[in-house]
């Protein structure tokens, strides 16, 4: 995707030297990568938004001796540029872009005998409607060729989508020898993709790398943009933008650290206990078990029956249900206070002048007095990826606060299972409120800068929604980070008598 | 080149209610609140400090003082610098447990780690149940620094932070600390540009590695 910028923005362009020899940049414009889904991306404010580091084009080199035709062609090609229209910021108008071009884009990659691969994928795109898709279809068919280009490093850009392409390419490898099943494969996989295109709300854990913890790969991401910011960054206002930063202000990282190593160590007792056991002991836990894994995908499929819109009671009132259906109070859970925050923010920015805001957001320090109606674009940017990061990182909190409550052996009066299936809910709740919330942004974006350039107003909105599916895909990963603990759990209730509960107290999260 | 420095883990243990959360607050916000809720797990803090010219972000990992959280607690030393043992001036049970909290400190993290050995609520002093001196010797019997505090009046707080950090910092000196191993909780890094007050200096020593090519 990087490609239709190569022309216009002068960060991207240090992508394009990849093309040529297979010779990969060091991270230090990593982050400019993410600005390179709209066109005409500047390097303004949005370089700071952060890919998922794991997705890297190590495997690049060994692409471009696979293809040294494909290489060559490309390098000889002009980067064709797109327009995009700037309405429609919904998330087929944009994440649904992004996806097909990627997953195309890759499939171009895969050798020049496939290209009807790209063909078989698009008309593949039954879902969701064929309306929807149909505008996207075009734009992929241009971007395909334009994708030739660029395939070097084209999975580099997205934070969650480079590692949906990397499946795709991967898959696209065996379709050389895999003949028409693969085709079909691929196809099945675009169309995933495209299901998917609510950003990161499914399936998007499984996609990380799982040679890395988490937290390592959010500490990496925080520390290239520490990099970044000590070298390059001087303002202080510019740090306002960086997720990663932010997401540690608010001790994410720290919590998800804590979460990953109780994570990890439940882990291992869960294995001992399992190699402690055979026979139909052993049978019957592990289908229990497998029973409790189910419980934990549950999140993926029940997203889509409600509305996303709601209301701000609901929210609350949601998770503090579903908190009490785990036994646990949610009266001090954060999140619903940074969440409400952020409502506040987005409501009064669009209607109030700025003398009248409230605490929230008096942070933002708006220096231009004279802008009396509306915040700029770059303050409603700052605080929704703000908002974003605060809301992810208290999530994080949550579930580690549940983690350690459920190992804490509180009384058991809801089963593994169905605390398992609670948090599911509560994962989708979060997930929810992140889609709604970073919409609710962009469409105050989109007011606040219905004056402004598209090159400077895209970019932003890209920033927005590419966080949001990013803190999404983090609390997903987080939940996921929870099985242990409930496996534990579902262990000791098979074997610990009730009596020594008695004295166990409740907690207050 | 100078370096900045981030201590990952100092931790705070011990029992419940002798005031490992009013100390952290008192270091980390220069406040005091004497109610806190119960520390569920661990709860965090983070401030810059400056030892011998160096940026030093601790991270500060205030572990619950519950016994039913102990074994959770646990989970969570490895890959600590340093810790502080906290007990309470007035209540003398506190101090005499202390050494189930000092084994399970040595027990599940680094040999290296410093300790610091604190007494707590020296603003009590009509309510002491444990002597100065008695303190001062737990502390020279098992190698361990020893410092009373007072979290409400601030007395003492920030020197027991900030010399467990120096300690710390001299064992990096000495070479006693493999500061290339994560596991003690340690990074360094290059320092980085001064108007990146608290955030930048921090972390900048973490290893690099994955990234784009």
């Amino acid at each position: 995707m990087s490609d239709k910028d190569d022309s216009e923005t002068p960060v991207t362009t240090e992508v394009t030297p990849i093309l040529g020899d297979g010779n990969c940049e060091p991270a230090k414009n990593s982050k400019s990568f993410d600005q390179s889904t709209e066109p005409g991306s500047k390097s303004g404010p949005v370089a700071s938004t952060r890919k998922r580091p794991e997705a890297r084009c190590s495997n690049d080199p060994k692409a471009a001796e696979v293809l040294p035709v494909q290489a060559s062609q490309a390098a000889g090609k002009e980067p064709v540029s797109k327009e995009v229209p700037q309405t429609g910021w919904g998330y087929w108008g944009s994440w649904g872009k992004s996806l097909l071009s990627s997953a195309s884009a890759t499939v171009a990659t895969v050798g020049q005998g496939i290209s009807n691969v790209i063909e078989k994928a698009e008309t593949s795109l039954g879902i969701p409607s064929p309306s929807e898709i149909s505008t996207q279809v075009q734009y992929a068919s241009e971007v395909r060729d334009a994708g030739r280009n660029n395939i070097l490093c084209v999975s580099g850009p997205f934070g969650i989508f480079s590692t949906i392409s990397t499946a795709v390419q991967s898959t696209g490898k065996s379709v050389i020898s895999g003949g028409l099943d693969a085709l079909e494969f691929i196809g099945k996989k675009t169309m995933d993709v495209i299901a998917e295109g609510d950003p990161g709300y499914k399936k998007t854990k499984g996609l990380m790398n799982r040679n890395s913890t988490l937290s390592q790969v959010l500490r990496e991401a925080k520390k290239k943009e520490e990099l970044w910011t000590s070298s390059e960054v001087t303002m202080e206002t510019d740090k306002k933008t960086h997720y990663g930063l932010l997401f540690d202000e608010f001790q994410g990282l720290s919590h998800l650290e804590a979460l990953e190593m109780l994570s990890r160590e439940s882990e291992i007792k869960v294995k001992s206990i399992l190699n402690s056991l055979s026979g139909q002991e052993l049978e019957t836990l592990k289908l229990e078990l497998e029973q409790l894994k189910e419980a934990f995908s549950l999140a993926e499929f029940c997203e889509e029956e409600e509305e996303e819109k709601k209301g701000d009671e609901d929210f609350t009132k949601e998770i503090t249900d579903l908190f009490s259906s785990l036994r646990i109070s949610s009266r001090k859970v954060t999140g619903v206070k940074a969440r409400n925050t952020a409502y506040e923010w987005i409501g009064t920015s669009l209607t109030k002048p700025l003398a009248e805001k409230e605490e929230g957001e008096k942070y933002l320090e708006v220096e231009s007095t004279e802008q009396v109606n509306k915040n700029s674009i770059e303050d409603i940017h700052a605080f929704a990826i703000r908002s974003l990061a605060e809301l992810t990182a208290c999530s994080i909190e949550l579930f580690h606060k549940t983690a350690a409550l459920v190992l804490h052996g509180q009384k058991q009066e809801v089963t593994a299972v169905e605390r398992s299936r609670t948090l599911s809910q509560v994962t989708v709740v979060l997930c929810k409120e992140l889609s709604v919330l970073s919409k609710e942004f962009t469409t105050c974006l989109t007011t606040a800068g219905v004056k402004e350039n598209a090159d400077v107003l895209n970019p932003l909105i890209t920033a927005v929604f590419l966080e949001a599916s990013n803190s999404a895909s983090y609390i997903q990963d987080a939940f996921q980070l929870l099985l242990p603990m409930l496996e534990i759990s579902l262990i000791e209730s098979k074997t610990e008598s009730p009596q020594n509960l008695e004295g166990q107290r409740r907690f207050d999260l | 080149c100078p370096l900045s420095m981030f201590f990952r883990k100092v931790f705070l243990n011990s029992f419940s209610g002798v005031g490992k959360s009013c100390l952290l607050l008192q270091f980390t916000d220069k406040r005091f609140q004497p109610v806190h809720d119960l520390t569920i797990g661990v709860e965090f803090g983070a401030r810059m400090i400056t030892i011998d010219g160096k940026q030093i972000k601790l991270q500060i990992w205030d572990t619950a003082g519950q016994e039913s959280f102990r074994s959770i607690t646990r989970s969570y030393y490895r890959g600590a610098a340093g810790a502080l043992l906290v007990y309470d001036i007035t209540r003398r049970d506190t101090f005499n447990h202390l050494t189930t909290w000092l084994e399970d400190a040595r027990q599940h993290s680094n040999s290296n780690m410093v300790i610091m050995l604190i007494g707590n609520k020296s603003d009590l002093e009509s309510r002491r149940e444990v002597k100065k001196e008695e303190g001062e010797a737990f502390a020279r019997e098992h190698g361990l620094i020893f410092m009373e505090t007072s979290a409400k009046t601030a007395s003492n707080v920030e020197e027991a932070f900030i010399n467990t950090a120096k300690e710390i910092y001299e064992k990096i000196q000495e070479g006693v600390f493999d500061i290339n191993n994560e596991a003690n909780g340690i990074k360094i890094g290059p320092q980085h540009a001064a108007t990146n007050a608290t955030h930048a200096g921090s972390q900048g020593g973490q290893q690099a590695g994955g990234g784009c090519c």
